[in-house]
């Protein structure tokens, strides 16, 4: 089976945006191409487009044909839409991967986003419902996750005795290596007594343990080894390990909330496909949609043992300088989180990292990883890629 | 003027299930409810019972189910209280809980006519039954029928 290289990625600004979903998922087309001047929309054979909440907040279906036409693509071997929630934009690139590697296409753009503010403000409260399971949780009134997280959060300061001025660790870090991200949401930076006596969302999340509500897209070009060579004058980055795991759905069958069981599966098989272990890993980014999730993450993907993600915090240890940097460019706390876009703007930031031309670097980084979690923590995806092969 | 937004725009989603026959093939869960009862399906052939009901058992594929009660009364083991962006149609403060059902199963449920700071861990709660709204189905000759359903939550005893 063939290689298959990243060699393209950029994103439109993210924030509350007075622009169409349309408007938006053009930005990061032009943002992508930009990247890389030497590849074209000609080159391109196939484009998925991830969106979750296309039908519901811009009313549209059939995306990905129209996403296309926007960007002068078209495609002669694939062109469908994908729909993950959370982990929406990475489950594109795990089936762009797949769709090289088998041949089915050679150069397949892969671009997520969402236009999730409308013009009723306080629908955004409300449309989330639609991402759990809608018969048996939304009708409970979930579906904004804050609640979800604050039981994930007290069960594990329970348990391994995780302290709000760890979590609120988490939000410094990421606020911090978010200051100079141009396409961030937040670029402000914050200290940690301003997490801890920020205003309580649902205790013990309060406003800094949150990511907020994002409008925005990103885009990245995956070719095949061969082709990518040809197709880019900046080092080849490959993906060298990809997989996603779900064993439950509903929160009535989700066994263990503190221990991410699919987590540590996805996590398993995508390292036993890079041929790499959790500890070669030089850089991260995890799904911080709230504080207490990249700390869990820290323990489920291998980085610590288990209990002990608060300290892997407190002790920098996921900082620059520190054992694997999680977050470099922000996170879901600094950057926002637009479903379709996230697990994409994780994969470009690695992707820069990798090349060496990320706007905070880790220096000498050569294998990187990206995870999202989605809907009720109900499924996880995990992603390696490398400089090398080997 | 043609106006189906009639001044207002689309935003209504239904946050409850199609419960009726009509509709939904697990409907006596409804029926049940109604009777303040908490079932669940049970497989005939392998024994094993899944939580939501089913129409077809995902352990051995049968669909020779049966309905089985479930515990209606359970203990409280983590409470959150959500005060500020609770969705429209629901009360703030929006508490929630997960509860144990006599360890048949642990759902994380609302629970109604809490105030915050009221409910612990370690609390009782029980089973509460109330009318949602209801569901305006197109009759014949431009009727609309409102059937009425019922959901569930749970209340501190």
């Amino acid at each position: 089976m063939r290689n298959v290289c990243v060699i393209a990625g950029g994103q439109s600004i993210w924030g509350v945006r007075k622009a169409t979903q349309r408007d938006i998922f053009q930005e990061a087309g032009k943002a992508c191409f930009q990247d890389n001047p030497a590849v074209s929309n000609k080159d391109i054979d196939g484009i998925i487009v991830g969106s979750a909440y296309t039908e519901r907040c811009s009313f549209q279906t059939h995306l990905a044909p129209l996403v296309a036409e926007y960007l002068g693509i078209q495609p002669k071997n694939l062109c469908v839409r994908v729909e993950l929630l959370c982990a929406t934009g990475s489950s594109g690139i795990i089936l762009a991967c797949a769709m090289i590697k088998s041949g089915q296409a050679d150069v397949v753009m892969v671009v997520g986003g969402e236009k999730l503010y409308t013009p009723q403000r306080w629908e955004i409260n409300y449309s989330e419902l639609a991402s759990v399971d809608h018969d048996w949780d939304s009708s409970m009134g979930l579906g904004l996750p804050p609640p979800v997280f604050a039981a994930v959060a007290k069960q594990h300061m329970k348990l391994y005795g995780t302290t709000e001025e760890q979590m609120a660790m988490v939000s410094v870090k990421n606020r911090r290596n978010g200051l100079n991200n141009p396409k961030g949401q937040f670029r402000e930076e914050i200290n940690l007594e301003t997490a801890i006596n920020a205003k309580a969302i649902v205790p013990p999340m309060k406003l800094y343990d949150c990511c907020p509500v994002t409008d925005g897209a990103a885009a990245v070009i995956l070719a095949a080894e061969e082709k990518a060579k040809y197709l880019t004058d900046k080092p080849l980055v490959y993906i060298r390990g990809t997989a996603q795991a779900s064993l439950h759905n509903m929160s009535a069958n989700f066994s263990n909330w503190t221990t991410w069981e699919s987590l540590r599966i996805a996590a398993r098989q995508a390292y036993t496909k890079a041929r790499v272990t959790a500890g070669d890993i030089n850089v991260a980014q995890t799904h911080d949609c709230f504080t207490i999730s990249e700390i869990i993450e820290y323990e489920d993907l291998g980085f610590c043992e288990k209990g002990e993600g608060g300290y892997f915090i407190q002790e920098g240890k996921s900082d620059f300088g520190g054992q694997v940097p999680v977050n470099t460019d922000g996170g879901l706390l600094s950057c926002g989180h637009p479903f379709g876009a996230t697990g994409i703007r994780q994969g470009i930031e690695i992707m820069r990292q990798l090349r060496g031309d990320a706007v905070k670097q880790v220096e000498g980084a050569r294998i990187g990883l990206t995870h999202n979690l989605s809907g009720f923590i109900a499924a996880h995806t995990v992603l390696i890629y490398g400089r090398d092969l080997e | 003027m043609n106006s189906a937004l009639e001044g207002k725009y689309a935003v209504t989603m239904d946050m409850y299930p199609l419960e009726s026959s009509d509709f939904n093939r697990i409907h006596p869960f409804y029926d049940h409810l109604k009777e303040g009862r908490l079932t669940t399906t049970r497989c005939r052939d392998c024994g094993k019972k899944s939580f939501p009901p089913r129409v077809m058992c995902p352990h051995c594929m049968s669909e020779n189910l049966e309905w089985a009660d479930l515990p209606v009364t359970g203990t409280v083991l983590v409470v959150t209280e959500e005060e500020v962006g609770v969705p429209v149609g629901f009360e703030t403060p929006l508490i929630h809980a997960l509860i144990d059902l006599s360890g048949e199963l642990s759902l994380f449920a609302r629970i109604r006519g809490c105030k915050t700071g009221e409910l612990k861990e370690g609390d009782q709660v029980k089973l509460t039954v109330f009318p949602v709204d209801p569901l305006p189905v197109d009759g014949k000759k431009g009727v609309v029928i409102l059937q009425e359903r019922v959901f569930f939550a749970f209340e501190k005893l």
